[in-house]
C-alpha cells in the first residue's frame, strides 16, 4: 500500500513538473519572448545606465496599464481564475435548472426519490456555491489588479450593471439558502410548491446573474453603443445589450445543463463504483443515468445553437468569423470535432451498456453495432481538416495541394451533413433505450383527446416555424444569378411539412412507429445525403446561400426530432412492460464512459473559452481598445492544451474536495 | 479509495490524449500561424501577409492554394487587373489592384458580396509598408512584381488608423555617423561593407543595402545582424561543396552553368572566387546557415551595434 501511495505521488509530482516546465518553456510562450531578449542582451549595459539615471531623477506618477502577477504572465493568471470561475458557475447555474425540474417530477408523481435526489444534487450545489464565488472575488481583483486600464474603460461602461449584478447576486445566495435549508420544512402539500417556486426564482436569478455577466464578455468581442474612435458612451443600453449577447446566452444556458448533467454523471459513477450495497449502487446507478440523460438532452441541440452563435459572430464581424472558421482557429475545431466525437461515442456507449440492466433490450441489441459505425464515420468526417498538410513529395504525386479525396470531407458542407447524422443515429439511439423493456404498445386512441391535442399542436408549431423561415428564405434581396439557387431549399422545406402532416395522420391513425420511420427517412435524405451534394453544389455557384442551407438542415433535423419525442412518448404511454430495470445491475466499464462525458465536457468549455477570448486577436474591446500587453500574442494551439488541461484537472480537483466536504454532513447525519 | 484513483487515473488519461493532440495539431498547423516575421516590401513578405496577418485569405483563395470561395480566386490576378483596369478606364492594372484594396466596394466583382473590408482599418489594421508588400505579391500572380512602381501609390495607401506608432529609438543614445564609420571601417577584420554594397560602395557578396531602412523594419535588421541565419535573402543561400579528391568549401554561387560553377569563399576574411568544373564535384547541395559570420554580437559594443542599426535605418 505504501509502495503504491509513493508511485501516486511520484507521478503527480511529475504530471506538476510537466506542467510548469510546459507553460514556462512552450512554444507559444518562447518564440514571443525571443526577440525581447535578443533587445535586452544586446543592450545590457545600456539598461543599467537607465536604471542609474532612472535613479537620480524624480519620476512622475502614472497609471498603469497592465501588471504582472509576481513575475507571472498576467494574462495566464486571468485565463485560468476566470475559466475556473466560469466552470463552477456554470455548475451552479445548471444544476438548479434541472433540480427544480427533477423536484418537480417527484411531487406531481409522488414519487420520492426524485425528491431525494435533488436535495442530493442542491447539497452538491451549496457546498460548490461558495468556491463559485470565491472564485469569482478573485477573477474581479485579478482583472482589476493585473488589467487597471482596460478596467478603468469597462467599469465606465457598465458600472450601473455592476450593482444590478452584486443586487442579483444577493438574491441568488437567498433563494439558494433558503431553497436549501426549507427542504424539510415545506415538504407536504402546498409547502412543496411554495418550495419548487422558491427553486424557480433561484434559477430566475442565477440566469439574470450569467445574463449579466454575458454581456460584457460579448461587448468585448462586437461592442456596441460607444464612439469606435474616441470610446465615447453614446449608448449604455446597446453597449449591454450588444449583438452577440443573445446568441451567447443561448448557448451558455444549453451548454451549462450539459455540463451539470455530465458533471452530476461523473459523481453518480465515481460513487457508484465505491458502492459497498446494491442499495447504493442502484441509487447511484439511477443518478448517473439522469445525470447522463440530462447532459445528452442538453447536447443534441447544442451544435445548433453553437451554429446560430457562429453564424452571428460572423454577422457581427465578417474579420473575426474568418479568424474563426478558416483563419488561425481553424485548427482548434478540429480539436473541438474530436472532444464533441468522443462524448457522442461515450454518451451512446453508456446508454448500450445501460440496456443490459433492462429486460427484453436484447431485441435491440443487434442495432447497436450499425449504430456505432455511423457514429465511427461522422466523427471521421467530422475531424478531417480541409487542407490535410502535405509533404513535398505527396503533394508531387497527387498534383495538387489537398487529397483529391479527403479534401471532401473537410469542408463545412460535409461536416454539416454528419453532424445531423450524428445527432439523428444518437436520438434513434436513445429511443432504442427508452423502449428497451417495453412490448405492445397502447393505441393511441385510447390516450385520449388530450394526446391528439399534443400531437396537433407539436405538428403545427414546427409546421409554422418552417414555414416561417420558408416565407424568410423566399423575401431574400439577393441576385437574379443567385435567386435560383434557394428553389431546392424551399422545396426540401416543403417536403418536411408534408412528411410532419403524414406522419400526424398515420400516428393518429395508430401507426406512430411508422410515422417516425417516416420522418427518420425524409430527414437524413435531406439533411444529410442531399444536402451534402448540394453544399457543394452551392460552394461552386451560390457560395453566400450555404448560410441559408445550413439553417434550412438544422430546422428539418430538430423538427424530426421535436416530433418523433412527443410521437414516442405516446407510442410507449402504458405500454406492456417486458421486464423490469434492474438498477445497479450496469457494468463498472459503463461508469466510465460517464468519466469520460464529464472530463471532456469540461475540456471542451476550457477549449471554447480559449477560442471565444481568443477570437478578439490582440483587442481587449474588437476593434477598439487594443491590448499592448506583453501577453497579447495568441498563443499556440500546443500552449493551450497545456493550459486547458490544468485548468480542467484544477477544477475537477476542486470540484472533488468540494463534493467531499459536502458529503462529510450526510455522513454524520448517518451516524447520528 | 481505489475506484477513486482509478477515476483519477483515467481523467489523467483523456487529459494527456487531449495535450497529445494540442502538441500534435500544432505541429501540422505550423505553430501559432498569423504572419509574424514578414517585414519590408517585397512578394515574399506580401505572401506571408497574405496568408497570416492580413488575413487575405480567409475570403480568396489562390488557385488550389486555400479552400475560401467568399472572394474571387486570386488565380492569375495581375492579368485580369490588367483587363479590368481598360474597362474601368485606370491607367494600369496595379492601379486598379491599389483601388480595390483602398476602397473595396470600388469594384465588386459580379456574383460576389461587397464584404470585404478595409485592411487599413480596425480590426486587421496592416500599414502602408504591408499594404504594399500585398500589392508587390498580387503582382506575381500572373505578372511581375515591380516594387517601385508599387512605391509610386505609396501615398494613394491611407496609414493604418489606429493609433500613430512611435518611431523605433534604440535604447541608448547613439551617433548615426559613428554607425556609419563601422560599416565602412576596412580596419576591421569584418566590416559590413567587405561584403555589402551601399550608395555604390563595398563589395556585392552580399545582398545591396542601398535603401534598406525604406523597406525593412528596425526588428528585421537586428535579428540580420544577431542571427543571420534566420532569414537568408534569395539568392544569396550558401552552397556547401566537395570536390571528387575529398576538399570541402562553403560559399555563395556566384555563377553556374553547363561548364563550370563559381562560388565565393571566405578566405581568412577575403572573401575569393573559386572556380570548379562538374567532373570534379562530387557533391553540392544548399545550406541553411548563412555565410555572414554570426558572432556580431562579441565583435561590436552595444553603442557600435545600434550605431549601425540607425545608420542602416536611415538609408532611405
Amino acid at each position: 500500500m505504501n509502495s503504491k501511495k509513493l508511485n501516486f505521488k511520484i507521478v503527480f509530482t511529475i504530471f506538476l513538473a510537466l506542467f510548469l516546465v510546459a507553460l514556462t518553456v512552450n512554444t507559444g510562450m518562447a518564440e514571443e519572448g525571443a526577440e525581447e531578449t535578443v533587445a535586452v542582451e544586446a543592450s545590457g549595459d545600456a539598461g543599467e545606465v537607465a536604471e542609474a539615471e532612472e535613479e537620480v531623477a524624480s519620476v512622475p506618477y502614472e497609471e498603469a496599464e497592465y501588471r504582472n502577477f509576481f513575475g507571472i504572465d498576467g494574462r495566464l493568471i486571468v485565463w485560468i481564475i476566470s475559466q475556473l470561475h466560469l466552470l463552477f458557475a456554470a455548475f451552479v447555474l445548471a444544476v438548479p435548472l434541472f433540480v427544480v425540474i427533477i423536484e418537480a417530477i417527484g411531487a406531481k408523481s409522488n414519487q420520492i426519490k426524485f425528491d431525494n435526489l435533488a436535495r442530493e444534487l442542491t447539497k452538491l450545489l451549496s457546498t460548490a456555491f461558495a468556491t463559485t464565488a470565491a472564485l469569482g472575488g478573485l477573477l474581479a481583483f485579478a482583472l482589476y489588479g493585473l488589467y487597471p486600464g482596460f478596467m478603468r474603460y469597462m467599469t465606465d461602461v457598465f458600472h450601473p450593471y455592476m450593482f444590478v449584478y452584486a443586487l442579483c447576486f444577493f438574491g441568488e445566495v437567498f433563494f439558494l439558502y433558503a431553497y436549501y435549508y426549507s427542504w424539510d420544512l415545506l415538504r407536504t402539500g402546498t409547502g412543496k410548491w411554495v418550495h419548487v417556486f422558491l427553486g424557480v426564482m433561484l434559477n430566475v436569478f442565477g440566469t439574470t446573474l450569467m445574463m449579466l455577466a454575458n454581456s460584457w464578455a460579448t461587448f468585448m468581442m462586437a461592442p456596441a453603443g460607444i464612439d469606435m474612435k474616441t470610446g465615447a458612451i453614446l449608448d449604455r443600453g446597446a453597449a449591454f445589450h450588444n449583438f452577440l449577447w443573445m446568441p451567447v446566452n443561448i448557448h451558455r444556458i444549453i451548454a451549462n445543463v450539459a455540463f451539470g448533467g455530465f458533471v452530476v454523471g461523473a459523481y453518480a459513477a465515481v460513487k457508484f463504483m465505491g458502492s459497498k450495497t446494491e442499495e447504493d449502487k442502484a441509487h447511484y446507478d439511477w443518478m448517473g443515468y439522469i445525470g447522463n440523460f440530462i447532459g445528452l438532452a442538453a447536447f443534441i441541440p447544442l451544435p445548433f445553437a453553437g451554429y446560430y452563435l457562429g453564424r452571428e459572430i460572423y454577422s457581427a464581424s465578417p474579420v473575426m468569423g474568418n479568424i474563426m472558421m478558416g483563419g488561425a482557429f481553424s485548427w482548434t475545431f478540429i480539436i473541438q470535432a474530436i472532444l464533441i466525437g468522443m462524448m457522442f461515442v461515450g454518451g451512446n456507449y453508456y446508454l448500450w451498456n445501460g440496456m443490459a440492466r433492462i429486460k427484453g433490450a436484447e431485441r435491440y441489441t443487434p442495432y447497436i453495432k450499425y449504430i456505432n459505425i455511423v457514429i465511427f464515420f461522422c466523427f471521421a468526417v467530422w475531424l478531417t481538416p480541409h487542407n490535410l498538410p502535405l509533404s513535398g513529395e505527396e503533394r508531387a504525386l497527387i498534383g495538387e495541394q489537398y487529397h483529391p479525396f479527403s479534401k471532401f470531407f473537410g469542408v463545412m458542407a460535409a461536416k454539416n451533413a454528419v453532424v445531423n447524422l450524428l445527432i439523428l443515429s444518437t436520438f434513434f439511439s436513445f429511443l432504442l433505450y427508452r423502449r428497451a423493456n417495453k412490448g405492445q404498445t397502447m393505441p393511441f386512441k385510447s390516450h385520449g383527446n388530450g394526446a391528439k391535442i399534443t400531437m396537433v399542436f407539436t405538428v403545427g408549431i414546427t409546421i409554422a416555424y418552417l414555414a416561417w423561415y420558408a416565407m424568410g428564405l423566399k423575401g431574400q434581396d439577393l441576385s437574379e444569378v443567385v435567386k435560383p439557387y434557394m428553389s431546392p431549399l424551399l422545396t426540401c422545406i416543403t417536403i418536411q411539412i408534408i412528411a410532419l402532416i403524414c406522419a400526424l395522420f398515420l400516428t393518429l391513425a395508430n401507426k406512430g412507429k411508422l410515422a417516425q420511420t417516416l420522418l427518420f427517412v425524409v430527414a437524413a435524405s435531406i439533411s444529410v445525403v442531399y444536402f451534402w451534394y448540394y453544399g457543394f453544389v452551392l460552394m461552386e455557384k451560390a457560395n453566400m446561400v450555404l448560410r441559408f442551407l445550413s439553417v434550412t438542415q438544422v430546422s428539418i433535423v430538430i423538427s424530426t426530432l421535436i416530433v418523433n419525442t412527443v410521437i414516442d412518448v405516446f407510442l410507449f404511454k402504458n405500454a406492456k412492460e417486458v421486464g423490469g430495470i434492474q438498477w445497479g445491475k450496469i457494468p463498472n466499464r459503463a461508469q466510465y464512459a460517464l468519466l469520460l462525458l464529464c472530463v471532456a465536457i469540461v475540456t471542451l468549455m476550457g477549449l471554447m473559452g480559449f477560442i471565444r477570448s481568443g477570437l478578439r486577436m490582440n483587442w481587449h474591446i474588437y476593434g477598439y481598445m487594443q491590448d499592448k500587453s506583453a501577453g497579447a500574442f495568441t498563443p499556440s494551439i500546443a500552449y493551450m492544451g497545456w493550459v486547458v488541461s490544468l485548468i480542467v484537472f484544477l477544477f475537477l480537483a476542486l470540484v472533488a474536495v468540494v463534493f467531499w466536504l459536502g458529503s462529510l454532513y450526510g455522513r454524520k447525519e448517518k451516524h447520528v | 479509495m481505489k475506484s477513486f484513483l482509478k477515476s483519477v487515473v483515467f481523467t489523467l488519461c483523456i487529459l494527456g490524449f487531449f495535450v497529445f493532440v494540442c502538441l500534435y495539431v500544432t505541429g501540422l498547423s505550423g505553430g501559432g500561424g498569423g504572419g509574424g516575421g514578414a517585414t519590408g516590401i517585397s512578394p515574399e513578405a506580401g505572401e506571408k501577409i497574405y496568408w497570416g496577418d492580413g488575413q487575405c485569405h480567409t475570403c480568396h483563395s489562390i488557385g488550389t492554394s486555400g479552400s475560401a470561395t467568399r472572394g474571387p480566386n486570386q488565380e492569375g490576378l495581375a492579368a485580369r487587373a490588367e483587363e479590368r483596369a481598360k474597362e474601368a478606364g485606370l491607367s494600369s492594372g496595379l492601379e486598379y489592384l491599389v483601388e480595390s484594396i483602398v476602397n473595396p466596394s470600388a469594384f465588386v466583382v459580379e456574383g460576389y458580396d461587397n464584404i470585404m473590408p478595409k485592411v487599413y482599418d480596425a480590426p486587421i489594421m496592416l500599414d502602408r509598408e504591408q499594404i504594399q508588400a500585398v500589392l508587390t505579391y498580387l503582382q506575381t500572380l500572373g505578372g511581375e512584381s515591380n516594387i517601385e512602381a508599387v512605391a509610386k501609390f505609396a501615398e494613394k495607401i491611407p496609414e493604418a488608423s489606429g493609433e500613430a506608432v512611435a518611431p523605433w529609438l534604440p535604447p541608448i543614445d547613439v551617433d548615426i555617423k559613428e554607425g556609419e564609420l563601422v560599416f565602412f571601417d576596412e580596419s576591421r577584420g569584418v566590416t559590413c561593407s567587405k561584403c555589402h554594397v551601399l550608395n555604390g560602395k563595398g563589395s556585392k557578396v552580399g545582398p545591396d543595402l542601398t535603401g534598406i531602412g525604406a523597406v525593412q523594419t528596425p526588428e528585421y535588421l537586428i535579428e540580420s545582424v544577431l542571427k543571420p541565419s534566420e532569414i537568408i535573402v534569395k539568392g544569396f543561400e550558401t552552397m556547401y561543396l566537395m570536390t571528387t579528391e575529398g576538399m570541402a568549401y562553403n560559399g555563395l554561387l556566384v555563377s553556374q552553368d553547363e561548364d563550370e560553377i563559381v562560388l565565393m569563399v571566405d578566405e581568412d576574411g577575403v572573401m575569393e572566387e573559386y572556380v570548379f568544373y562538374p567532373d570534379e564535384i562530387a557533391q553540392m547541395q544548399k545550406q541553411e546557415v548563412s555565410i555572414m559570420p554570426g558572432n556580431f554580437r562579441d565583435m561590436l559594443t552595444t553603442k557600435e551595434f545600434y550605431g549601425v542599426i540607425m545608420f542602416l535605418l536611415s538609408q532611405k
